[in-house]
């Protein structure tokens, strides 16, 4: 591991921001570095003619696509010294799982905490949590359980559990819970996976009972629904938060994450769907045309390349499965490009997988 | 800008219809198609309206005489000057997106496949005597028997590949059925055409017949017609059939038709110096033609070692081909998810060739198609579609059907290019596994008159067979007139 490389990144973290220039700079020392430390990097990277000395800025380097993780081996360091490897839940291809190998911890946690500071907390130390999803004992391999291990640790108060084991969601026990936090009338925050929300929200229906939390209380919600649950559209799923926690749609934040990446992106609520994503300075994304890999006209849809430069040991520029489209202050999220309908009556890749997974 | 209207709905007034735009294309080939969007209630009327119609007159007409009126359609369609033609010409590349010289060849060979001959051959492929559709005929067995179409046949279609709807909406009037079809949204054209075509042909079938449109996920109004139905026919991937399939009356005859997985098999002897080229030339229409959305497309060939030349060599011959047929059938432009699922098959090819060995993939990164090889050999699965293919090395063809076997619902149509021992060994292994239809490779987007679509047959499926038995014939003479009284 290149530990001036892991405290330069740590450093550049801990700024203010930083200037396109600063961007690019950095962006293009940890292209070169996995270019060099990265044999099957550097074999994509050559298909596309694409060498350090070639690529003069970040939107220049050549961008793997996420199924990639799946197929090779994308680390500089022997993939067998990780301190954790972050796996895919393997939602799309039937059990072949993606892996992201992280030789340290301490630049994913560092991006994680300085931005959740900012985008969740918004100033406030500790809140009480409650978590929507398996403990990291239970997941080692889900980077979703370490994000929310990591915000239990450092931004929860003592008072903090978790609500979902891999025998399901304990909605008595979230009953208690909100009522006890609705008495008490201090804020607390509700962290999980969106699927999760959706099965509280049907649990309480059945039981009919809603709840009005305490005013500073908030609510995280990430992931989508991966066929664990009905599919909900972004509006209804918003307003049945609003009108069950009564937390205002302003305090509910989705975080948009994924395995491959180091960084989350989030929005400033939800009052409007869809919000409108961002994230923190070390990581820019844009929006390209799939076939060609050129940037779209802004206002155009395209597939979604993120380059997060605390991806320093697998690869900084990925290229997603999700539709954006860029506006003011960041992008809007338009959901997954590879639920692509057949248009003919030839079968589509989707509803073969979908086949073969049943 | 251009406007057209889709449907066909006798008995209905144009003002008490609440219409829907749908839109195609870009800038000046822009074209919007209003379809109609009805109430339940409408569409109660409108299945009373056709049922009736038929009951006077489609059920009356011989068979030999609606097989005269759909090959004058047929004809009329053929005919390069008619109106018709020209307007299916002009707004199916728009609909569809394919290139017009595709449309207009594929339209041409389709239609063929209609004419009085073939349309009489398709009936003689299900009924030995074709008059069990106009009255009592005698049985083998004895006794007597007639078919009898049902008073109402629902179509639903889906898809753009273009005039698809063909085949059911013939296969109704065969059978003397009266038909409402439920447009695709995304090919809405053929099948409004066609009905008025008909129409204007023999003004009485007008009635026997409505066009309609419903919006996706609508679910009173496909409630409300198929209670009037005694068949439907439901085109369109398993989730949308099942979804019709719930709302179907569990009384009513259901004919599902799913989406499906073409392939081919290139045996040793069609690889040498002279033939590879020829039958790559083939295996590369195939692919193009209709862009692979067609059920019977190929996604994947399986090219037998061995021959004069390597199947890698034949992978080469078969990216050359595609590279010509750009030139002349440009691929349709791509949506942005058809996009992104063919270049993510695209990039999955290429990391895989990067990471083992023995896999390439042939054509540059912005060619318009893509062909994948492989030195070991994978299983059945779809491409991203839009031109690619995946070229598979086995040591035999044989060494293919484990490969496609687990994959049987989705099995329809292979391509075979083999000597005709080995083409009857390996249909006879892939019947087993699930294929319905065994093809030459250059005609697999092209199904012949009067196959079994899906291995089902098209018209025996349809209708309802009446029997007098013999004991009744027998009664019946004891109760003659003319009946003499029994000598002991």
């Amino acid at each position: 591991m290149n530990e001036e490389l892991v405290e330069t990144l740590l450093a550049f973290l801990a700024q203010d921001g930083c200037s396109d220039a600063e961007f690019d700079a950095l962006a293009l020392r940890l292209f070169a570095h996995q270019h060099a430390n990265n044999a099957a990097y550097r074999r994509f990277c050559q298909l596309r003619g694409a060498t350090p000395r070639t690529v003069k800025s970040w939107r220049e380097i050549p961008a793997v696509p996420i199924s990639a993780f799946k197929e090779v081996t994308l680390s500089c360091t022997p993939a067998d010294s990780a301190e954790r490897v972050f796996m895919t839940s393997g939602t799309t291809r039937g059990d072949v799982k993606g892996r992201h190998y992280h030789p340290t911890l301490a630049v994913y946690d560092a991006s994680m905490t300085r931005n959740f500071a900012r985008r969740f907390m918004q100033g406030v130390e500790r809140l009480p949590m409650a978590i929507l999803f398996p403990n990291e004992q239970e997941m080692p391999n889900s980077s979703l359980a370490h994000y929310l291990a990591l915000a239990a640790r450092h931004f929860g108060s003592g008072d903090s559990a978790y609500y979902v084991s891999l025998q399901g969601l304990d909605t008595d026990g979230l009953r208690a819970l909100l009522r006890n936090a609705e008495r008490s009338g201090g804020p607390c925050a509700l962290l999980g996976a969106s699927y999760s929300f959706v099965h509280l929200l049907d649990g309480l229906a059945a039981v009919g009972e809603t709840f009005r939390l305490p005013p500073g209380s908030r609510i995280l919600d990430t992931g989508g629904y991966k066929g664990h649950s009905r599919e909900l559209p972004l509006e209804a799923f918003y307003a049945g938060l609003a009108a069950t926690f009564g937390v205002p749609r302003e305090r509910c934040i989705n975080m948009y994450g994924m395995t491959e990446l180091s960084t989350q992106l989030y929005d400033d609520g939800n009052v409007l769907v869809p919000s409108v994503k961002s994230g923190p300075h070390w990581i820019r994304s844009r929006m390209v045309d799939p076939l060609t890999g050129r940037e779209v006209p802004r206002g155009e849809r395209g597939i979604l390349v993120h380059c997060d430069l605390a991806n320093f040991n697998s690869v900084t520029s990925i290229l997603t499965e999700d539709v954006g489209v860029a506006v003011e202050g960041g992008f809007l999220l338009l959901g997954r490009a590879e639920g692509a309908q057949a248009k003919g009556c030839s079968l589509a890749v989707e509803e073969f997988l979908q086949a073969s997974r049943s | 800008m251009n406007n057209w209207t889709a449907g066909h709905l006798p008995g209905l007034a144009e003002e008490d219809v609440t219409w829907q735009t749908l839109s195609f294309g870009e800038g000046a080939q822009r074209v919007s198609v209003r379809v109609p969007a009805l109430q339940p209630a409408q569409l109660s009327a409108l299945a009373q309206h056709v049922k009736e119609a038929s009951a006077r007159q489609l059920k009356r007409l011989p068979v030999s005489r609606i097989v005269q009126i759909i090959d004058a359609a047929v004809t009329r369609l053929l005919d390069p000057r008619d109106p018709y033609r020209q307007e299916a010409e002009r707004l199916l590349p728009t609909v569809t997106g394919y290139d017009a010289e595709m449309v207009r060849l594929g339209l041409t060979g389709f239609l063929q496949t209609f004419r009085a001959p073939q349309l009489q051959r398709f009936i003689a492929e299900d009924f030995t005597n074709p008059k069990v559709l106009d009255e009592f005929q005698p049985a083998v067995k004895g006794g007597f028997v007639r078919a009898f179409g049902p008073d109402l046949l629902v179509h639903s279609w889906a898809g753009n590949v273009p005039a698809l709807p063909l085949w059911s909406l013939a296969c109704g009037l065969l059978v003397k059925a009266g038909s409402i079809g439920k447009l695709p949204s995304a090919e809405p054209v053929f099948a409004s055409l066609f009905a008025r075509l008909l129409a204007e042909l023999h003004p009485p079938l007008a009635d026997c017949l409505a066009i309609v449109w419903w919006k996706g996920g609508d679910e009173a109004a496909p409630a409300a017609l198929f209670q009037h139905a005694d068949t439907v026919l439901a085109y369109g991937g398993n989730e949308a059939i099942a979804q019709v399939q719930r709302q179907v009356p569990v009384t009513t005859r259901f004919l599902g038709y799913g989406h499906k997985l073409g392939f081919g098999l290139v045996a040793r002897a069609a690889l040498d110096t002279q033939r590879a080229p020829a039958t790559a030339r083939l295996a590369a229409h195939d692919i193009v033609r209709y862009e692979q959305q067609g059920c019977y497309s190929p996604h994947l060939f399986y090219v037998e070692r061995g021959g004069k030349l390597a199947p890698r060599e034949f992978a080469a011959y078969l990216a050359a081909e595609l590279a010509n047929l750009q030139q002349r059938f440009p691929r349709r432009a791509l949506a942005l998810e058809e996009a992104a699922t063919v270049s993510g098959w695209r990039q999955s090819a290429e990391v895989q060739a990067l990471s083992q060995q023995g896999v390439e993939l042939l054509g540059a990164d912005d060619a318009a198609w893509a062909v994948a090889y492989s030195d070991t050999p994978s299983g059945l699965a779809p491409t991203g579609g839009g031109r690619s293919i995946l070229v598979c090395a086995v040591d035999a063809l044989d060494h293919a059907v484990p490969l496609v076997a687990p994959h049987a619902r989705f099995l329809q149509t292979a391509g075979i290019a083999a000597e005709p021992q080995e083409l009857f060994r390996l249909a006879e292994a892939l019947g087993r596994v699930g294929v319905t239809r065994i093809t030459a490779l250059g005609a697999m987007t092209a199904p012949e008159a009067g196959w079994h679509h899906d291995g089902r047959f098209n018209l025996a499926d349809l209708v309802r067979m009446v029997e007098i038995e013999q004991s009744a014939e027998r009664a019946a003479d004891r109760l003659a007139p003319y009946a003499q009284e029994e000598r002991a």
